[in-house]
This record gives structure tokens, C-alpha cells and sequence, in this order.
């Protein structure tokens, strides 16, 4: 690891003001990406100016929603009554991520900016634009099972890594920062094209304070398909957010995660949803559209019949067409197979 | 300038190194020009292991040619054994220390433990303090011009640097003593280090870290908590796993400066005396572990879920959910799961 300065920050205005006047600076929360990334040899701040002492840890209401702190630990924001209930799909991906430990320490504006799992990315010996700029991309003919099928560029093909992000997406979430700057969720995250080291949109220094979901008043969920039944990145993933109107669907929004650089939204498939009765047909036909231009990789094709299968059950539990594996707002509701999948009655 | 005195041995900072024989058969005084290091130490310590030798490897480097220290036929890093003739020259007989002598064989620099204790960061930045003054007695030193040579001044730094880092080497210090460490004495470098205060089992350590140590390193490395294990390094599997704040935590990917102002309890804060926590003994009743490997870190994520209201005891699918961020290569899983489930009943 190289060896950097550390400094405590007490307010969100002494953080950004020392990372903004120092080239290299970075925050830290939780560290559980980024000091992983530090020990890699793929991160090397020259400052890390740790915010999670600052007071951002509250959950209020808020415009007839929720605003989260930026520091609200994963845990305690996936467990918190309000959230579980109203925004099942976030505690569902939350819960479903990562381990008790980790998400005990993760902070909820760390999550969303994890970086790729991308193994060559991790491996300063590979060429990967992302970690260096110019170097190539040792994916692109190399091993690329987890790689994206949405809207990757010639020079990284990488997915994001984060359930929460997934259901921010579907929740239409909004993040609040020192810019100070309100950014739409979908729009804090970019895609890759010739610029892949950059993950987000934020400044050097921007500190990211709140996330705040808007009211909603439908039924949420989020579905995880993974290589093992717990502790394990989403191969393919999907939130959905549902509003009713009577027996019809008024207004749905589809996030599916593991497929993009970003969360990705399914437009033409939240249009033909809308207005329209729930009905497995249906729910078929949204998830063609949704998949319709995927561009498979060589070894990712299997991620198109995956991903649309998930959607489709993603689509049938949220609108109550088909049970729930678990209770709502936990991780047994979002997992696909395995113990996790099945939640046994006490012996 | 004192000479060290046959009937007391005690040689002290600004003293003349007695005109030793060497293992190697030179004798002390011929090494003038050159600053040099001695280190004693137990046979049983072995500077050339693990990460020590990286260390001692880079002091090899900073020496070049124009320094050197005591080495043996071999041509590496010698340690000096405590029990011999030499140590008890030195006034060290039976002790872990280490001289930093300078060009003209005077002792400017001198750390000293008794066998059973661990050497104090305080006493090594006591003793960079010190070379920054001139020594202690005029005299022929002041030739020095009253500071030190800039190659020296490396010597010293990395030595203190290779001090802190050795296992064995708990750390203490004042707040003064921390400041002095903080002092921009030279370029910024990995030596530098910072006071990080720790309340680990109700117990506070001084102690004084590169920023860069993680807290499981500094639990096993500097306080010899050795129970919580490093399996992974990487967040990944789960051995590493303490409480902060009553929460478990992963102490691979915590940093130990990150860790202040919270209650750390590790493995060994779980007994009381020699009474087991029950989950401890739930573990050795139903034979929960075989390499034991994973255990410390299986026993910790177990005993904070029994705290953790938002978890139902009782089923075994939620016991496996909960404890999904311990891996037991054994494979000792349904008896884990017995003992938690046994815990959580009583
Ligand atoms: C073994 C393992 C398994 C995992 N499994 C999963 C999983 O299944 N699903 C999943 O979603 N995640 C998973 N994770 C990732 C984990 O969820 C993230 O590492 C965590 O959420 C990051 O949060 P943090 O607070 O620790 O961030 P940090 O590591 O502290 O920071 C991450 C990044 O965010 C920046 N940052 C932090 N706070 C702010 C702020 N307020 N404003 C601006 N920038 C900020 C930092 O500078 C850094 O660049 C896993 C991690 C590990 C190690
Ligand atoms: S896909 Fe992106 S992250 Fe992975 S090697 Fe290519 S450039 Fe790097
Ligand atoms: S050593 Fe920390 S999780 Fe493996
Ligand atoms: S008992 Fe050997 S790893 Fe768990």
C-alpha cells in the first residue's frame, strides 16, 4: 500500500475543503471498498480524509419521503422500520449484498460508489482502462462472464457491482451534495465510453451528504441471482417499482443491475407496462423489449434468457401474481435459490 | 565524553562504544567512518523472517556503501545474540536492544527491553529527539558540528521505522512523544506515524502507527492479540471478524486510526477469567470447528447476533443467512449452527 496522510473530518465543509485543495485526496467511509482497492495496489490517495465521524447519519422525513444520511450504515438503513416498509426493494437489496460485517460497516453514500469487480481491474498486472488510463482492456478478449451487456464502450465493458444502486435506480432516488447539487440517481453514475476511470459525475471533493427517495406509495422488490446462495455479487439483478391504479398498473419502473456500467433503466419496457393489466404475458413482453438490445460478449450471452427470466418473477412477485420466497424488505425475499432463498420454519 | 567502565557496563547516549570483538572477528573500532547499528536480541528472534526482513532489507539499502552494520560471514543482518560475551559489553546481557553508534563509535542512539516486555515507540522517539540536539557530552563529538550527518539522520529514521514495525515492538508513547514523531523531519515518507489511541477488551493503548495499518494488523502485530485471525485480507472470508461498538466488523478492511473512539473487543475479551462466554463453550460442546482456524471470527459474528434485534433466533436458515460472512474451509458449518441455535435457546 502507498503511504498516505489521513485526517479526521468533523464537518462536511473541513472535509471538502481538504480534499478539494489536495490533488489525490479522497474520502473514506466505511473503507470497504476502497481501503480493499488501497491494498490491491489499484487505489493510492495522497490524503484520505475519513467522514465517518461526520453527522450525516440521521433518516428524516422529507418531502413526503425519506432523506437518508450519507453515513447511515447499510444495516442500519435496510433495518430501519419506515424503509423495510415503504421501500421493500431497498432493504431487500441491501440485505441481499455483501455480509452482517460488511454492511455494518458500509455507509449508504459508499455503496453506490464501490468500484467494478471487474477481476482485471483488480490486477495491477492486466491492462484495464479504468485503473489506467491507455492501458487497454484485458476483458474485452479475456474471461468477460461478468461482463456488461448494456451500453459498454470499446474501451471497458465492466459492470457495476451494487444492489442498493439497483433499487435507488427502480426508487428514483436523488443524492444531495456539497456542490451543493441535487443529482438524479440514475444520472450520478455514467457509462463507460472513452472515459471508463471515471465512475461518476461528481467533482474532485464533492461530497455527497443525502440520498433521498421520493413518496411512493406502490409496491417495491428486488431479486438477486447469484453464484452462491449468500455473500456474493449479483450476477444479473432487477427492482422493480410498482404503482397501482385499481387493478392496472399506473406507473413501473425497471432497474436491472449486472448488466451495465450503471443500473439500467428499461424504458420501452416501463412503457408498454403502463396502463396495462399485470398479467405473466405481459410481463413476458416487457421483458423481450428490455432485453431486445442486449449485445452479449462471449461468455455473458447466458446473462439474456437469466436476466429475462428474473425479470419476469421480479415483475409477478412485486405485483402479487406469485409469492415471495420470504418476507418483504429482507434478504430471503430477494434471493434467487439456496438456503437464503427459503426461509424454513424454526425447528 | 564517559568511557564505558569494565566493572559497570552500562553504556549510556554520548558514551564510547567499548572496542568489542564482533562475531566476524573485526573489531569494533574498525568500523569508524561509518555509522552502525548493534542489535541484541534472543536467538529465538529471527529479524530475517516475514516481514521483517523487507524491513531489514531496506535498511541494507539506505546503508549502501557508505555505511554498514554488523554483519557475519554470511554477508545478511545479524542479531546479536543477548546471552553472549558481546552483550553483556554492552550492558545488555539477557535484553532486546539496539545501538545506533555514529561515525566515531559514540552511542547516539540506544533502546533497551527486559525479556518479557515489548520495546515503547516513546523510547525509540526519545531517542530520535535526542539526535536532533547535539550529544549529551562535548568533547571530541563536536566535531559533529553539533547535529548529525544526513545519512545518519536516514539511519536513525528507518530504524525507528523497523523498530515499530517488528512484532514484539508494542507501542507507547506520550502525546509529546507523538507530536515530535509528527514533526516534518525529513522527507514524508512510509515512516511517518501518527498517535492512534485504541479501547480494546475496556482496556486504552497508546500506540504509534503508519496509517496504513489495518486494525487486525495492529491487534496481532503490535499487541499480540493474536486470536483474531487473517484469512483473506480482503473482506472476503470472515476470520478477521471483531466488535465495534457491540457491531461485528471485518478488522481486515478497518484502518486502526479509523478505529478510535470505539469499543474494540476482540476473541479475547469475550471470557471472563477463566469462565468461557457461553457461546464459547457451545462451540467446544458441540465440536464446532476443526482446524480452528476460522473459529475466533465464527465465534464473534455468532456472539453479536445474539445482540442483534433485527435477526430471529431460532431457525437455521436464518442463522446460515446471518452467518454467511464466515467461511469455514472444514466445512464445520451444521455444527455451527448447532451451537449458535443452542445459545440463542438458552
Ligand atoms: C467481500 C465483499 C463482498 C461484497 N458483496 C457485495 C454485494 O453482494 N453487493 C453489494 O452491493 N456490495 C457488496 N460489497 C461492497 C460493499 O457494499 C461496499 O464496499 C460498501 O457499500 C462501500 O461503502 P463504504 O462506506 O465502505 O465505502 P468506502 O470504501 O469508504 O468508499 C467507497 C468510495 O466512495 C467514496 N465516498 C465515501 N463516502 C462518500 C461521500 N459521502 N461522498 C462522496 N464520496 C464518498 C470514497 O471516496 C470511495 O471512493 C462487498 C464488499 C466486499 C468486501
Ligand atoms: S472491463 Fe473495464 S474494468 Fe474490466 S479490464 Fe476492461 S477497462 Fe478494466
Ligand atoms: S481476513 Fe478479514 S475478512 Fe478475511
Ligand atoms: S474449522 Fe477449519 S476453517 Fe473452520
Amino acid at each position: 500500500m502507498h503511504p498516505f496522510q489521513y485526517q479526521r473530518a468533523d464537518s462536511a465543509d473541513q472535509a471538502v475543503a481538504a480534499v478539494a485543495k489536495t490533488p489525490g485526496a479522497t474520502f473514506i467511509a466505511g473503507g470497504t471498498s476502497h481501503l480493499d482497492l488501497m491494498k490491491e495496489d489499484v487505489h493510492h490517495p495522497s490524503l484520505l480524509v475519513d467522514v465517518s465521524a461526520l453527522p450525516l447519519k440521521q433518516i428524516t422525513a422529507f418531502e413526503g419521503g425519506v432523506r437518508i444520511g450519507a453515513g447511515v450504515s447499510n444495516t442500519a438503513a435496510a433495518y430501519h422500520p419506515d424503509l423495510q416498509q415503504r421501500y421493500a426493494a431497498m432493504s431487500e437489496a441491501l440485505l441481499a449484498g455483501a455480509s452482517v460485517q460488511i454492511r455494518n460497516m458500509a455507509s449508504m453514500a459508499g455503496n453506490p460508489l464501490q468500484r467494478t469487480r471487474c477481476p482485471y481491474f483488480r490486477d495491477p498486472a492486466q491492462a484495464c482502462n479504468k485503473r489506467t488510463p491507455g492501458s487497454g482492456c484485458a476483458a474485452i478478449g479475456g474471461y468477460n462472464h461478468v461482463h456488461a451487456l448494456f451500453g459498454a464502450s470499446k474501451a471497458c465493458i465492466a459492470t457495476h457491482p451494487s444492489d442498493l444502486a439497483v433499487a435507488l435506480a427502480a426508487l428514483d432516488a436523488r443524492v444531495q451534495t456539497t456542490g451543493p447539487r441535487t443529482i438524479a440517481f440514475p444520472e450520478l453514475l455514467r457509462l463507460p465510453g472513452d472515459t471508463p476511470h471515471l465512475d461518476t459525475v461528481l467533482e474532485h471533493g464533492e461530497l455527497i451528504t443525502a440520498i433521498d427517495l421520493p413518496a411512493f406509495a406502490g409496491r417495491s422488490h428486488y431479486l438477486k441471482v447469484r453464484e452462491r446462495a449468500s455473500y456474493a455479487y449479483a450476477l444479473v439483478s432487477c427492482a422493480v417499482a410498482l404503482e397501482m391504479d385499481g387493478p392496472k398498473i399506473r406507473r413501473a419502473r425497471v432497474a436491472l443491475g449486472g448488466v451495465a456500467h450503471k443500473p439500467w433503466r428499461v424504458g420501452p419496457a416501463e412503457a408498454l407496462l403502463a396502463g396495462q393489466l399485470p398479467t405473466e404475458q405481459l410481463f413476458q413482453a416487457a421483458a423481450n423489449a428490455a432485453f431486445a438490445d442486449a449485445k452479449p460478449l462471449e461468455h455473458n450471452a447466458y446473462k439474456i434468457p437469466m436476466g429475462r427470466n428474473l425479470m419476469v418473477r421480479a415483475l409477478l412477485e412485486t405485483s402479487g401474481l406469485q409469492p415471495m420466497q420470504g418476507p418483504a424488505g429482507t434478504a430471503f425475499a430477494a434471493s434467487v435459490g439456496g438456503v437464503a432463498g427459503r426461509l424454513a420454519t424454526p425447528r | 565524553m564517559r568511557m564505558p567502565h569494565e566493572s559497570a557496563p552500562n553504556l549510556q547516549t554520548g558514551d564510547l562504544a567499548p572496542n568489542c570483538v564482533l562475531p566476524d572477528g573485526s573489531r569494533l573500532f574498525e568500523w569508524r567512518g561509518r555509522p552502525v547499528i548493534l542489535a541484541f536480541a534472543p536467538e529465538e528472534w529471527d529479524p530475517t523472517r516475514a516481514h521483517q526482513s523487507e524491513i531489514f532489507a531496506r535498511l541494507s539499502r539506505e546503508f549502501g556503501s557508505g555505511a554498514t552494520f554488523v554483519d557475519t560471514a554470511t554477508d545478511e543482518w545479524h542479531a546479536l545474540n543477548c546471552r553472549g560475551a558481546l552483550a553483556a559489553q554492552f550492558g545488555v546481557a539477557g535484553q532486546r536492544a539496539l545501538f545506533l553508534l555514529d561515525e566515531r563509535g559514540v552511542v547516539r542512539w540506544k533502546t533497551v527491553v527486559a525479556p518479557g516486555q515489548d520495546l515503547r515507540a516513546g523510547q525509540v522517539l526519545a531517542a530520535l529527539e535526542a539526535l536532533h540536539s547535539p550529544p549529551a557530552t562535548a568533547g571530541g563529538v563536536s566535531a559533529l558540528g553539533g547535529g548529525l550527518s544526513r545519512r545518519t539522520f536516514v539511519t536513525a529514521t528507518l530504524a525507528a521505522a523497523a523498530l515499530l514495525l517488528l512484532p514484539g515492538c508494542s507501542t507507547e508513547s506520550t502525546t509529546k512523544e507523538a507530536n515530535s514523531a509528527a514533526d516534518p523531519m525529513g522527507p514524508a515518507s512510509s515512516a511517518d506515524t501518527i498517535p492512534v489511541v485504541l479501547t480494546i477488551n475496556g482496556k486504552t493503548h497508546r500506540l504509534q502507527l503508519d496509517p496504513r495499518v489495518a486494525l487486525l494488523d495492529a491487534l496481532r502485530e503490535n499487541l499480540h492479540l493474536t486470536g483474531t485471525k487473517k484469512g483473506c485480507d480482503h473482506g472476503q472470508c470472515g476470520a478477521c471478524t471483531v466488535h465495534l461498538d457491540g457491531q461485528s466488523a471485518l478488522s481486515c478492511l478497518t484502518l486502526a486510526v479509523m478505529s478510535q473512539g470505539k469499543e474494540i473487543t476482540t476473541i479475547e475479551g469475550l471470557s471472563t477469567g477463566e469462565t468461557l462466554h457461553p457461546m464459547q463453550a457451545a462451540f467446544l460442546k458441540h465440536d464446532a470447528f476443526q482446524c480452528g482456524y476460522c473459529t475466533p471470527g465464527q465465534i464473534m459474528a455468532a456472539t453479536a447476533l445474539l445482540q442483534d434485534k433485527n435477526v430471529r433466533a431460532g431457525s437455521a436458515v436464518e442463522i446460515r443467512e446471518a452467518m454467511s460472512g464466515n467461511l469455514c474451509r472444514c466445512g464445520a458449518y451444521p455444527n455451527i449452527i448447532a451451537a449458535i441455535q443452542e445459545v440463542q435457546r438458552a
